[in-house]
C-alpha cells in the first residue's frame, strides 16, 4: 500500500500542491497574525506582572478547547460577518491556539535574561526601548522564536481537522478517503502532513540557531 | 546580532508574499462554486469547473460542505453557485411538505425557482435524473427478510425489536426528509443504539461490512450496484424528487449572462445512467474526480 | 494596583458569563437540552464519549509508561533515541488521519477509535516518563542501590517519584489531545460527543453544536483540573517544595 500512496501523490500531483499550498497558506497567514498579537502581549505582560497569570492562563483555557470545538464555535460566531465558513475561521482559531505558546515562551524568555545584563544596560543609559532593541530581545529570540516553532508545528497538524468548516487543505485528503473507502488518499494527507510538519520544524530549528546571538552559542559551547 | 534584520527581512518578505500571493489571481472573470460533501457534489462541481474555466473563468472551488452550508454560503455570498437538488430546496430550506408537489418534477422545479427568484437566487435548467435518498440493504439479506419496499422494513423492525441496525449520516438523520422524519411517517422506531451515525460515504463500508443490516444512500451512487445492494421502494413517497440544478446569484448572473447557457451540456447529456456511472468510476475505481470529469466531457465532445 | 483590577477582572468575567447565558438560551440550547426525547440520546453520547476517552488513555498510560521506563533500563538505553524520535515522527500525523486510518483496516465502530486514541496517546507519556526517569539525579539512584534496593524498588521508590511531576505533565497532554480527538471519532461511525457537534455543524444548527462542543470543552477543563490534583496527591511535599523552590531561585 505504500507504493499505492506515492503513486496517488504522483497521480494527482498538481492537486496535492495546490492542497499543500492552501495548508501552508492558512498555517502561516496564521502564525504571521498570532506572532504580531502574541509576541508584542508576551513583552507588555513583562511590564504588567498583575496580568500576566490570567492571560496566561486565558491562553492556556483557549488552548485546552478542543479544535473541532473551536473551528466549529466558528460558524455561527463570524456568521453574522459572513465569514462563518472558510479559510477565515480556520485561521482566526489557529491564531488562538497559537498565543500560548507564543506570549508563555515571549514571557518567559524575557524574564529570564540574567538581571546583570539588565542592569549593565540601564547603568549605560539606555531607555526601556533601546534596552529592548540591543539586549532583551536579542537575547530572548531563540526562545521566542522556539515558541513559534512550536506553534507552527502543532498549527500543521490541527489544520487538518479544518477541512470540516470548508477550509480547503490537506484535511481534503483525508475527509474524501474517508468517504471514499481510499486508504491510499488518508496516507498520502498523512504524510504530507507530516512531511510538512517536518520540513518546517527543520526550518525554524535553523532559525532558531541562526538568531542566537554568537556570544550564547560560543558560552553554550563552553559549558558542554 | 548583526545578521538579525537580515533575517527578519527575508522572513518577512516570504511571509508577505505567501500571505498576499493570492491577490495574484486578479483576473478579470471570476467564479467561485461551492459543493456538498459527497462523490456526486464534487463530480458536478467539477464538471461545472471545467466548463467555465474553458469559457475564460477564474474558477475558485469551495467544497465538501454540508447542505445547509452550501445554502447560507450561497445566500451570503460566499459561493457564486452551486448545485442544489429541487426536493431538498422544498422540504429542508423552504420546510413545504405538499405530497401533490414533491412527487412532481415540474412542480417542485417550478416551486423552488420562484420561491428563490424572490430571494436573488436563480435555479438554471434541472438535471433530470432523480438523486434520492436510497434505504438500501444487502441484496440477499433484504430477500431472506423478505423486504422490498420501506414499509416491509417498517413492519419487520415492529415485530422484531432492537435486531436490526441502521448506519446514517448525521444530515440525513435531522434533515425534515431525513431518517427521524421518514420512522414517522412510516411507523415505526429504532431505539438510539439501533443507529450508527458515521461520516457520509461510511454508510456504504458498513452495509457492505454487515457491520449494519440497512444504510441510507444516494440514488445515483455507483456502489448501490457495485457493491450488491438493494434500494428499498418508498411505497408512502416520502422522499421528494431531487433533481439537481445549479443555483447561481442574481448578481453573478446579470454580471455573467453566459452562465445560463455554459452549463447546458450538462443538463442534455447526464442522465441517471450516467451520473452513476461516473459516481462508480470515482468511488469504486478510485480514480480522481478532475480526470473523471474531464475524460467523460472530452468523451461527449463538449470539451476539446 | 492590584485589587482595583482585580474587581475589574472579576466583574468583566461575570458580564461575558451573563451574556454568553442569554446567548445560550436564546439559541435553544437550554431547550435542547431538556427536550425528553433528545436528552438520554445527549447523555448516551456524553457516556459513549467518556467511554472512549477512559478505556484509551488507559491503555496509553499503561503502554507508554511501560515504554518509557523500559528505554531508560541500561541495556536498552542507546535504543531510546531512535525509538523516540520514531513516535515523535508518528505525532506529526494528524489525529484525524490516525482515525481515518484506524478505520481503513479495523473497520468501522468503537474498536478502531480506541485503537487510534490508544495509539495517539501513547507518546507523550513515553516521550516524558524517559525524560523524567533520565533526570533523576545518579547520586539518589547510587543510594538506593548502597541501601541494598533492588531495581524493582529503586523504580518504585526513587525513580517513578522523583520523575512523577514530568510524567504528570505528559499524562496531562495526552489526556487533553486524547479528549478533542475523541470527539472526531463521529466519522468512524464510534459515537462521542463528536455526533452533536458535526449536526451542528453540517445543519448550522447551533444549540447541537454548543451541545456538543460546550461539554467537551468542560471536559478537558476538568481533566486539567484533575491532573493539577493528582499532582498534588502523587508527588510527595518534600518534592513539591523542592521544586517550587528551584522555580524561585
Amino acid at each position: 500500500m505504500v507504493s499505492g500512496v506515492f503513486q496517488f501523490i504522483a497521480n494527482n500531483f498538481p492537486q496535492a500542491l495546490y492542497l499543500t499550498g492552501e495548508h501552508v497558506w492558512i498555517v502561516g497567514v496564521a502564525l504571521f497574525i498570532a506572532a504580531a498579537t502574541g509576541i508584542p502581549l508576551g513583552l507588555y505582560i513583562t511590564e504588567h506582572e498583575d496580568i500576566a497569570s490570567p492571560i496566561i492562563s486565558g491562553a492556556n483555557i483557549i488552548m485546552t478547547i478542543p479544535s473541532i470545538a473551536l473551528f466549529g464555535i466558528m460558524l455561527p460566531l463570524l456568521s453574522p460577518l459572513n465569514m462563518g465558513l472558510g479559510k477565515i475561521p480556520a485561521i482566526i482559531a489557529l491564531i488562538l491556539y497559537s498565543q500560548l505558546p507564543i506570549i508563555r515562551n515571549t514571557y518567559t524568555a524575557i524574564k529570564n535574561v540574567p538581571p546583570d545584563l539588565v542592569d549593565a544596560a540601564i547603568g549605560v543609559g539606555m531607555s526601556r526601548w533601546q534596552r529592548l532593541k540591543e539586549v532583551e530581545i536579542p537575547l530572548a529570540a531563540p526562545v521566542i522564536i522556539a515558541g513559534l516553532r512550536t506553534a507552527a508545528v502543532m498549527n500543521i497538524g490541527i489544520a487538518a481537522i479544518a477541512v470540516y468548516i470548508g477550509s480547503g487543505g490537506l484535511g481534503v485528503y483525508i475527509q474524501q478517503g474517508i468517504d471514499r473507502a481510499y486508504p491510499e488518499m488518508i496516507l498520502s494527507g498523512a504524510l504530507l502532513v507530516s512531511i510538512l510538519a517536518l520540513i518546517v520544524d527543520g526550518i525554524m530549528a535553523l532559525l532558531e540557531r541562526a538568531i542566537t546571538p554568537e556570544g550564547i552559542k560560543v558560552r553554550k559551547k563552553l559549558m558542554q | 546580532m548583526k545578521k538579525y534584520p537580515k533575517i527578519l527581512s527575508v522572513i518577512l518578505i516570504l511571509l508577505l508574499t505567501v500571505t498576499f500571493s493570492p491577490l495574484a489571481y486578479a483576473a478579470d472573470k471570476k467564479i467561485t462554486l461551492g459543493s456538498k460533501n459527497f462523490t456526486e457534489q464534487y463530480l458536478l462541481a467539477e464538471l461545472a469547473a471545467i466548463l467555465f474555466a474553458k469559457a475564460g473563468f477564474k474558477v475558485n472551488m469551495r467544497t465538501g460542505v454540508g447542505s445547509v452550508i452550501a445554502r447560507k454560503s450561497l445566500e451570503n455570498g460566499q459561493f457564486d453557485l452551486y448545485f442544489e437538488y429541487t426536493g431538498t430546496a422544498y422540504t429542508v430550506y423552504y420546510a413545504q411538505k405538499d405530497p401533490a408537489t414533491m412527487a412532481d418534477p415540474d412542480k417542485v422545479y417550478q416551486w423552488v425557482k420562484k420561491a428563490d427568484e424572490n430571494r436573488g437566487l436563480i435555479w438554471l435548467d434541472p438535471i433530470r435524473f432523480n438523486n434520492t435518498y436510497a434505504v438500501m440493504m444487502m441484496k440477499k439479506q433484504a430477500a431472506a427478510l423478505g423486504i422490498r419496499t420501506i414499509s416491509d422494513l417498517a413492519a419487520y423492525v415492529n415485530t422484531h425489536p432492537g435486531e436490526l441496525e441502521f448506519a446514517l449520516e448525521v444530515e440525513f438523520w435531522e434533515r425534515p426528509d431525513g431518517f427521524k422524519q421518514m420512522m414517522k411517517h412510516y411507523g415505526f422506531r429504532l431505539s438510539p443504539g439501533q443507529i450508527k451515525k458515521m461520516s457520509v460515504g461510511l454508510t456504504y463500508q458498513a452495509l457492505k461490512n454487515g457491520q449494519v443490516d440497512s444504510a441510507m444512500g444516494f440514488a445515483t451512487d455507483g456502489r448501490i450496484t457495485a457493491f450488491g445492494f438493494v434500494s428499498l421502494l418508498d411505497n408512502k413517497s416520502f422522499f421528494p424528487v431531487y433533481n439537481p440544478a445549479p443555483v447561481v446569484r442574481k448578481e453573478v448572473l446579470d454580471k455573467y449572462p453566459e452562465i445560463k447557457t455554459l452549463l447546458k451540456p450538462l443538463v442534455t447529456n447526464l442522465t441517471t445512467d450516467e451520473m452513476r456511472t461516473l459516481n462508480s468510476i470515482v468511488d469504486v475505481e478510485h480514480e480522481p474526480v478532475h480526470e473523471t470529469a474531464n475524460n467523460w466531457l472530452t468523451g461527449k465532445h463538449l470539451i476539446e | 494596583m492590584k485589587k482595583p483590577l482585580g474587581k475589574i477582572y472579576r466583574t468583566l468575567l461575570l458580564a461575558a458569563l451573563f451574556i454568553a447565558g442569554i446567548m445560550v438560551e436564546r439559541i435553544g440550547l437550554i431547550t435542547y437540552l431538556t427536550d425528553p426525547y433528545e436528552y438520554p440520546i445527549i447523555l448516551g453520547l456524553l457516556l459513549r464519549h467518556l467511554y472512549l476517552v477512559a478505556v484509551s488513555i488507559s491503555f496509553a498510560t499503561i503502554i507508554g509508561l511501560a515504554a518509557g521506563i523500559f528505554f531508560t533500563r541500561r541495556r536498552f538505553h542507546r535504543y531510546a533515541g531512535v525509538c523516540m524520535y520514531i513516535i515523535g515522527l508518528g505525532q506529526t500525523i494528524p489525529s484525524l488521519a490516525i482515525l481515518a486510518l484506524s478505520m481503513s483496516f479495523l473497520g468501522i465502530g468503537t474498536k478502531p477509535a480506541i485503537f487510534a486514541l490508544t495509539i495517539y496517546s501513547i507518546l507523550p507519556i513515553a516521550r516524558n516518563t524517559l525524560a523524567g526517569i533520565s533526570a533523576v539525579p545518579p547520586s539518589l539512584l547510587d543510594a538506593g542501590k548502597g541501601m541494598g534496593m533492588t531495581p524493582l524498588r529503586i523504580l518504585l521508590e526513587i525513580e517513578l517519584p522523583n520523575s512523577m511531576q514530568v510524567i504528570l505533565a505528559g499524562f496531562r497532554v495526552a489526556l487533553i489531545v486524547n479528549i478533542g480527538t475523541a470527539a472526531l471519532s463521529y466519522l468512524i461511525g464510534a459515537g462521542g460527543l463528536g455526533d452533536l457537534i458535526f449536526t451542528g455543524i453540517s445543519l448550522m444548527q447551533t444549540e447541537k453544536l454548543l451541545a456538543g462542543a460546550i461539554p467537551v470543552t468542560l471536559m478537558a477543563l476538568l481533566a486539567d483540573l484533575v491532573c493539577k490534583l493528582l499532582e498534588l496527591i502523587l508527588i510527595s511535599k518534600g518534592l513539591r517544595l523542592t521544586e517550587q523552590n528551584k522555580e524561585a531561585a
